[in-house]
């Protein structure tokens, strides 16, 4: 069979590309990982081309690696064993914006920079990670588990529903969008749950290994008009830790995490390299960032009674902490972030992660808060065995679900035109990811090295997890050589 | 015929002699004392008494008893606290694994999650929970029913408003998969804390629970970790003399109640949409005429000489009334900015505040769905539909419309749309429908009601396209198995052959609707085996 033909059968002539320029293209991303080359592009111009390249795919055992936008920092888009990449940056429709029920429909191409704008038009937004980059796909972002910024709501998960093409090329929708007729039904597809079992929950994390989503429902939420910001200075990663059990918990504030100097410095510099030399000279080692904002309804009397309550907090268990409304030293105090937080990473700019040294390697897992302090001593014990200054060492913690856990997330930078300094943190990454996850780093998303590591000591999640993909993927074609497949 | 003695032996040997029993006294005891679902045509004609009863207590026990029952090949069914009609056999010579000994509890305060084996109830974990500011959703199934079970099926409860279905609170825990393997998952996968429920990679969690769950077709979960979700930190005092009881709210204005009568159905709609965006309050539902007709009703007696009025009929279409609970989590004055902003809101609507006790009877710690049976004597929800409200709302009035075919043998609730409430702060809206019936067998056409709640409801769902959480386990996969997603059910089918390729796991849910309406003369099976409804 002539895959290639059949391909343009399917999207036609001008969607199936394989010269080499293009498959180099795609045969890299923006992270640590050595390139791996597909045999061709397939460019999805409608939700239908998608079941068919599949089934075609799946029929003849060539697999398949969906990507949705041009951004991974990851290296799981990387076709280590060939064959098509799906490219499905054109379906970016945003196919329903739905404010009395909260929620948007969008396709897979979707970015942070196209939806954002679109929905602020209506005062709503989905909220998002922090600064994500503009042209990052939304639905991936959130398929991939990033942690929304805003940690208040008692459940973290922005995505509802889904149409799946399964890796047999059987198209499926779940939770509540599974009703016939949908989506021109009453049931508008706000649950997640079912039909049967949970099947939501099974695409997630999980790197494309089961099936290509055609479109999701994502909550909506309102956009504030009022806003204050709130910076908590420490020294110690210590201290922080008691404000940030106990802030979300009174169900307060929007916006909510600790960054330091590193990762704060390269999120305000405005002029490079100057500003990011200064403030990261002056700037505290951790700074809690709290927003509290005004809903549609008596805005100033919700910011009113959330500060007082955030006051009485610091009163009552935090006396020696600072909260202040401006950062010493930087122009306008720091409170343009606010404005920032809701928005994607200007276009135009270098991404906020890239700045210091042109690329960046993140680590990241889920931890207890109060564990992360001993997580940070881990890193900044081992990181100068590797030769990586420690000044250049970002940290970011996200609270999730009001505290109850957070996102802890290591920021390695380094030159990507070095392979030297690129392979140097490689290893480093691997070698950390082996020491927390000794001690008890919780690894959701095992990208590249992280995956034999952690399905290793996931033993009889590992075998289940192969037995499942077994059934939805009999033919392993969809991004064969992730995770433990 | 029972199990083989040489089972019986090996599973004695595992939990002792004291925690085994076939004695067909005892047996006959757990069918007899089912709540949900009890005196459905299912209860009446597939249920049976189990041939032996065996009680674990601990992870290791169930895979040693799992391993014995598939060695030889012996249904089981897993059940804690027996509140639905799953947790009887359908199957002859079968083994129950009554839980009620796991009920090891450990409160993680910093994290907000509860340990807990699968014999915890809600009253023990609320009980803790609230002692540390901190509190759970006890499910319309009452206090008395299993933490674990009630997250991995539905659970659900009037204070689900802020965070959704019980399944979005499980974590991680330990599940004992049907032939006796362990899978440990979400954080237990590569620890031993279970604090997160996601696991690396793809979530498993996906394949424990789903529209309402497995009802022990899947093995056994034998610990998990659930959310518990932060309160108010003034507690709550209990009062009254059992089964008189209530939790008095504190003095301080840090929890109220507030109902109001609001001039239209429409406007009850709506204003449940603006509380929502405004991201205020803790619970909002609707209040069913028939639920005030219970409340103040000491008995069945009283409830039918109230019910039996001009009054009540005519209230069905002219009193809506729309209950709310405001918190104040972070102080008094978070609840006096909530009051002031549900006071605009209800307002807007020309809503009229009536008085309400400012005490808890049965929402927070003790709700209790079984006065649900003092008007008739039987009871089952048909339609539990969880997306918006207004799809909610839509499906309540179309079934009412089509219930008065099926009256008698159901109870003539004068055209009662449904209880419907919110929850995720407005993203989702659900509603349940309810039936009841007299469950005297001399009655004319009694078959009705299974006709109804079987075979009609999940029609009418597919063809209007509604999402009935209920229907998986309440109508038959060719039906609704094949309607949803479309073929949910093929995925039950690669679930179940290959992790229970023999069936013993309580064998033959889900597909025991299917098995019943197979014997019954009532339905024209053509009519759903055959239809596409991939259109509805």
């Amino acid at each position: 069979m002539d895959l290639k033909n059949e391909l343009q059968k399917i999207v036609g002539a001008g969607n199936v590309l394989d010269s080499p320029e293009i498959l180099e293209e795609y045969s890299t991303d923006n992270g640590i990982y050595p390139p791996g080359m597909p045999t061709v592009v397939v460019k999805a111009g409608k939700s239908e081309d998608v079941a068919k390249v599949i089934n075609l795919a799946n029929k003849n055992s060539t697999p398949v690696i969906p990507v949705s936008s041009g951004v991974h920092f990851q290296g799981c888009t990387i076709p280590y064993q060939g064959g098509i990449v799906l490219d499905l940056s054109n379906l970016n429709k945003i196919l329903e914006i739905d404010p009395p029920n909260r929620r948007v429909r969008i396709e897979p191409g979707v970015t942070w920079g196209q939806i954002t704008d679109e929905l602020a038009k209506e005062n709503i937004r989905v909220i998002s990670p922090l600064l994500p980059h503009a042209d990052r796909s939304v639905i991936t972002d959130y398929l991939e588990r990033e942690a929304p910024v805003v940690p208040k709501y008692e459940f973290a998960e922005p995505l509802m529903t889904y149409e799946i093409v399964w890796p047999n090329g059987e198209v499926f929708r779940t939770g509540s969008a599974s009703v016939p007729g949908y989506p021109d039904s009453p049931a508008k597809g706000t649950n997640p749950a079912g039909p049967g079992l949970d099947f939501y929950r099974l695409p997630q994390g999980a790197q494309g290994t089961m099936g290509v989503i055609n479109w999701a429902n994502l909550k909506l939420e309102y956009l504030p008009k009022i806003n204050k910001i709130f910076f908590m200075p420490f020294e110690d990663i210590n201290a922080a830790i008691e404000p940030i059990y106990k802030i979300p918990r009174v169900h307060i504030g929007q916006e909510f995490f600790l960054l330091n100097h590193v990762d704060l410095a390269l999120i305000l510099a405005k002029q490079w390299p100057d500003d990011y030399d200064r403030l990261s000279d002056i700037l505290p080692s951790w700074t809690l960032i709290l927003t509290i904002s005004g809903p549609p309804r008596r805005p100033e009397e919700r910011i009113e009674y959330e500060k007082e309550a955030l006051f009485d907090l610091k009163k009552q268990y935090f006396q020696d902490m600072p909260i202040l409304e401006a950062l010493p030293g930087v122009p306008g105090g720091g409170r343009e972030l606010i404005h920032m937080l809701r928005k994607p990473w200007p276009k135009e700019e270098v991404y906020w992660k890239n700045r210091l040294s042109g690329a960046c390697q993140s680590l990241f897992f889920i931890a207890r808060p109060e564990d992360a302090p001993s997580f940070y001593e881990k890193v900044v014990d081992e990181a100068p065995k590797y030769g990586y200054p420690l000044e250049d060492l970002g940290v970011y913690l996200q609270p999730i679900e009001q505290s109850r856990v957070c996102h802890l997330e290591f920021n390695m930078f380094y030159d990507p035109d070095d392979p030297i300094e690129r392979e140097k943190i490689r290893i480093m990454n691997r070698e950390l990811a082996q020491d927390l996850l000794d001690m008890g780093a919780i690894f959701t998303r095992p990208y590249g090295d992280l995956a034999d590591m952690v399905y290793e000591k996931a033993t009889s999640y590992t075998t289940a997890l192969k037995r499942v993909k077994k059934m939805f993927d009999p033919n392993n074609i969809m991004n064969p050589g992730r995770l433990c497949f | 015929m029972g199990i083989p003695q040489e089972a019986y032996k090996a599973m004695e040997d595992i939990v002792g002699s004291q925690y085994i029993t076939d004695d067909q006294v005892i047996a006959q005891a757990y069918v007899g004392r089912l709540g949900h679902g009890k005196d459905t045509g299912i209860d009446l004609d597939m249920n049976v008494p189990p041939a032996v009863i065996v009680l674990p207590r601990t992870t290791k026990e169930v895979q040693g008893i799992l391993k014995i029952a598939h060695r030889y090949k012996i249904n089981y069914v897993p059940a804690s606290s027996f509140w639905i009609s799953h947790c009887a056999p359908k199957r002859p010579d079968s083994l129950l694994l009554d839980l009620k000994r796991m009920n090891d509890l450990e409160i993680d305060e910093e994290n907000m999650c509860a340990i807990c084996g699968p014999g915890v109830i809600f009253s023990q974990l609320q009980e803790e929970a609230i002692k540390r500011g901190m509190y759970t959703t006890t499910p319309g199934g009452g206090s008395q029913v299993s933490v674990v079970a009630n997250h991995i099926n539905w659970g659900l409860s009037p204070l689900n408003y802020r965070n959704g279905v019980p399944g979005r609170r499980v974590l991680g825990g330990e599940w004992v998969l049907p032939d006796g393997e362990l899978l440990r998952i979400g954080s237990m996968s590569t620890t031993d804390d279970p604090f997160w429920g996601e696991g690396p990679g793809p979530d498993l969690r996906g394949l424990l629970r789903g529209w309402i769950g497995w009802f022990g077709a899947m093995g056994v979960v034998t610990k998990l970790a659930v959310k518990l979700l932060p309160f108010h930190d003034e507690g709550l005092k209990p009062v009254g003399i059992s089964p008189h009881t209530t939790l008095q709210f504190p003095e301080k204005k840090r929890i109220r109640w507030y109902n109001f009568v609001m001039p239209t159905r429409e406007s009850l709609v709506e204003c449940m949409y603006d509380i929502g965006k405004a991201e205020i309050a803790a619970a909002l539902t609707k209040v069913p005429q028939q639920w005030r007709y219970i409340a103040k009703a000491g008995c069945r007696e009283d409830f039918w000489e109230g019910w039996n009025t001009d009054e009540a009929r005519n209230s069905i279409n002219n009193i809506h009334i729309c209950r709310v609970m405001l918190v104040g989590y972070a102080s008094e004055e978070q609840l006096e900015y909530e009051e002031r902003v549900l006071m605009d809101i209800m307002d807007s609507y020309g809503a009229k505040l009536g008085r309400t006790r400012q005490s808890d009877n049965s929402w927070i710690k003790n709700a209790d769905s079984a006065t649900m049976w003092m008007m008739t004597g039987a009871y089952t929800s048909v339609q539990v539909t969880v997306d918006t409200v207004d799809c909610g709302v839509k499906g309540g009035e179309g079934l009412a419309r089509e219930k008065p075919a099926f009256t008698p043998p159901l109870m003539d609730d004068y055209g009662e749309p449904g209880w419907f409430q919110v929850s995720e702060i407005g993203h989702m809206g659900y509603i349940e429908f309810l039936q009841y019936w007299d469950p005297n067998p001399d009655q004319e056409n009694l078959y009705k009601k299974d006709e109804w709640n079987y075979i009609k409801v999940p029609t009418l769902d597919a063809e209007w396209g509604m999402f009935n959480a209920f229907n998986i386990y309440a109508s038959p996969m060719n039906l609704t198995g094949k309607a949803y997603g479309p073929e949910c059910r093929k995925w039950f089918e690669k679930v179940k052959a290959e992790f229970d390729p023999d069936k013993l796991s309580n064998d033959p849910i889900p597909w025991d609707v299917d098995e019943y309406v197979d014997k019954v003369d009532w339905v024209n099976k053509e009519d759903y085996i055959n239809r596409d409804w991939s259109k509805g």
